[in-house]
C-alpha cells in the first residue's frame, strides 16, 4: 500500500474541503466534550462517595466529664462488638486542631474559642464486608445507652444515597457514551460521505485505472481517523482548562480541598481518545463499503 | 504462432443486452493474439464501445464467456479486477479525465495506484507527456485544453503504466490528420514492443491501407473479420 500518496490525498482532500472538515471536528468535540464532563463528575462523585465513606461511620460523642481513664476501657468495648473494624478515640483537643485546620483561611471564626468546647469522640469504622445499614443501627442503639456516651451519630445513609447516585451515574455515563460514539461517527461518516459524493468521478477514474478498494478508501479512512482523534484531544483540553480554571477560582477553600477532587486519569484520557478514533474510522469505512459498493 | 498460442483475448458467444430491446453484443466470438494490433470498425452504435467496455469489466456480459491472460472474467472476484485494469490501457472514448486536475495529475494516477515511488514517477510521466507533444502543458488544468489536447492526456494516462494491452476506443477522434498519424505510430510503438492492441475507430483511412486484421461489428455482430 502506497501510504506516502494516500497521505497526501488525505490533506489535499482535508484543505480542499477544510470547513467542513472543521464542522465535523467540531462535532466530534462537543461529544466529546460532553461525556468528558459525565466521566468527570461520575469519577468525582465515587471519590467523594469513597472518601466519606471511609471518615464517616459512627461517631460516639462522650460526655464532656468523662474522665480520661474511663476512655481505654470504652475502648475495649467498643472493639469487642462484632463488625468493628477499626476505633479511633479523638479528645476535645484534637477535634479543635480539625477545626483549625478545616478553616485554616478562615481562622478568625475559631479566635475566641475555648479549645475544648467540643466533645471527645470515638470514630468507629465499620467492616465494610460486614456492613449493612440495620446493624449500623443497631451498634449505634446500644453504645447510646451507656452512661458516658452523649450522642451517637451515624452518617453512613447519605454515604449509601450518593453512592447509590454515583452508581446511577456511572450506569448513565455508559449509555450516554454509546449513545455519543454512535453520533459522533455518524457525522463523521455523513461528512465523508458527502467528501465522496463529490468525487464521484475522481473514485470512478481511480477504479478503472487499477486502484485498489484500499487505496481508494485511505485517504478517507485518514481523514475520518485523524478528525476522532483530533476532536477527542481538542474536547480532554479543553475539559482541562474548564477544569483548572474551576479550580482556581474556587478551589482554595478548605471545604473544595476536602472533596479531593481530581481530573480524568491517563487511563481514562487514553481510551476516550483512541475509542473516538476508532469509532469515527469505522464509521467511516462501512459508510464508505456501503456508499462505494465495495 | 496463431492458433498455438493461447489467445491473449477470447470471447465465446458473448452477448450483452442493456435493456429488453437493446442487444448491443451478439453471440460474438473472437480470439485475439499477443502482440497483435486489431482495428475494431463499424458504424456508431455497432457495439464497439460495449466490446471493449466488457474486457475492462466496466460491463458484465449477458451470456458467454470472455477470457483475458488465460483468465476466466466470469470468475473474477471483485478484489481482482483491480489487477486485471492494471494490465489494461483503456482510451476511452470520453476520455474520463479530472478536468480540475493538471496534466500531470491525470497521467500520475495510473502509476500513483500502483505505487510508483515520486521520482520514478515524475520522470516516466514526463517523458509521456512530452511523447503525445503537451510538454509544455504539463501543469495546466485539463478543462484549460483543446479536445484534441485533452485526448492526447487520455492516451498518456493509458500507456504510461505501459500495460501488455491497451484497448483504444476512437483515440483519433477529435485530432486532425496529423496528430491522428502521431497516434497511430505511437500505436504502432508500442506494438512493436510488445503491447497487443485494440483500436476501435470508424474512420476507415486509419486502416484501408495496412495489412492489419480488421473486425467490422454490425448491429452486435461481427460481419467481417
Ligand atoms: N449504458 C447503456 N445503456 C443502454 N444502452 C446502451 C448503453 N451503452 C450503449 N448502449 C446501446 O448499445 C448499443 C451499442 O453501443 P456502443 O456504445 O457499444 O456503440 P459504438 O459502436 O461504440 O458506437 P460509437 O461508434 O457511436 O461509439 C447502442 O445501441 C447503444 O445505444
Ligand atoms: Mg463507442
Amino acid at each position: 500500500m502506497p501510504f506516502g500518496i494516500i497521505l497526501k490525498r488525505a490533506f489535499r482532500d482535508i484543505r480542499q474541503n477544510l470547513v467542513t472538515h472543521l464542522m465535523t471536528t467540531l462535532v466530534v468535540v462537543l461529544t466529546c466534550l460532553i461525556f468528558v464532563f459525565f466521566n468527570l463528575f461520575s469519577i468525582n462523585l465515587q471519590r467523594i462517595a469513597d472518601h466519606f465513606g471511609k471518615e464517616l461511620a459512627i461517631i460516639v460523642y462522650l460526655k464532656k466529664d468523662v474522665s480520661q481513664e474511663k476512655v481505654p476501657v470504652l475502648y475495649q468495648k467498643i472493639v469487642s462488638i462484632k463488625g468493628i473494624k477499626e476505633v479511633k478515640f479523638v479528645s476535645s483537643e484534637d477535634a479543635f486542631k480539625r477545626l483549625e485546620r478545616y478553616f485554616s483561611n478562615e481562622r478568625e471564626i475559631l479566635a475566641g474559642v475555648d479549645p475544648t468546647f467540643l466533645p471527645p469522640a470515638f470514630e468507629i469504622q465499620i467492616d465494610k464486608a460486614l456492613y449493612n445499614p440495620n446493624r449500623v443501627k443497631e451498634i449505634a442503639k446500644e453504645i447510646s445507652k451507656w452512661n458516658e456516651v452523649d450522642k451517637v451519630q451515624y452518617g453512613k445513609e447519605w454515604v449509601d444515597r450518593l453512592e447509590n447516585f454515583s452508581k446511577m451515574v456511572r450506569t448513565a455515563l455508559i449509555f450516554c457514551a454509546a449513545l455519543l460514539l454512535v453520533t459522533a461517527a455518524f457525522v463523521v461518516s455523513n461528512t465523508i460521505k458527502l467528501t465522496v459524493y463529490a468525487r464521484q468521478d475522481e473514485i470512478e477514474i481511480m477504479r478503472l485505472v487499477g486502484a485498489t478498494n484500499g487505496f481508494i478508501m485511505g485517504p478517507y479512512l485518514v481523514a475520518s481517523l485523524l478528525q476522532g482523534l483530533l476532536g477527542s484531544g481538542a474536547a480532554v483540553v479543553l475539559a482541562f482548562l474548564a477544569y483548572s480554571y474551576l479550580i482556581k477560582a474556587f478551589g482554595n477553600s478548605s471545604f473544595w480541598e476536602s472533596l479531593h477532587l481530581q481530573f480524568l486519569p491517563a487511563e481514562n484520557i487514553i481510551s476516550i481518545v483512541v475509542v473516538s478514533g476508532l469509532f469515527c474510522t469505522l464509521g467511516t469505512a462501512m459508510a464508505l463499503r456501503r456508499f462505494l459498493k465495495l | 504462432m496463431i492458433g498455438t498460442e493461447q489467445p491473449i483475448i477470447e470471447l465465446k458467444k458473448v452477448s450483452k443486452r442493456y435493456a429488453r430491446d437493446i442487444l448491443a453484443l451478439d453471440e460474438v466470438d473472437l480470439k485475439i493474439s499477443k502482440g497483435e494490433f486489431v482495428f475494431l470498425t463499424g458504424p456508431s452504435g455497432a457495439g464497439k464501445s460495449t466490446l471493449l467496455k466488457l474486457l475492462y469489466l466496466a460491463e458484465r456480459p449477458t451470456s458467454g464467456s470472455i477470457n483475458i491472460e488465460g483468465l476466466d472474467l466470469s470468475g473474477l472476484s471483485r478484489s481482482q479486477i483491480p489487477q486485471l485494469r492494471r494490465k489494461i490501457g483503456v482510451i476511452f472514448q470520453d476520455f474520463k479525465l479530472l478536468h480540475n486536475r493538471s496534466v500531470f495529475e491525470n497521467v500520475a494516477l495510473s502509476l500513483e495506484v500502483l505505487g510508483f515511488k515520486r521520482e520514478q514517477l515524475t520522470k516516466r510521466v514526463k517523458q509521456v507527456i512530452e511523447g503525445v507533444g503537451l510538454g509544455d502543458k504539463l501543469y495546466r488544468k485539463v478543462i484549460q485544453l483543446s479536445g484534441g489536447e485533452q485526448q492526447r492526456v487520455a492516451i498518456a494516462r493509458a500507456v504510461v503504466n505501459r500495460p501488455p494491452i491497451i484497448l483504444a476506443d476512437e483515440p483519433t477522434g477529435n485530432l486532425d490528420r496529423k496528430r491522428t498519424r502521431e497516434v497511430v505510430a505511437l500505436m504502432d510503438e508500442l506494438n512493436a514492443r510488445g503491447a497487443t492492441i485494440v483500436f476501435a475507430t470508424h474512420d476507415e483511412t486509419l486502416f484501408r491501407n495496412t495489412h492489419r486484421r480488421v473486425i467490422l461489428l454490425e448491429n452486435g455482430k461481427i460481419k467481417e473479420d
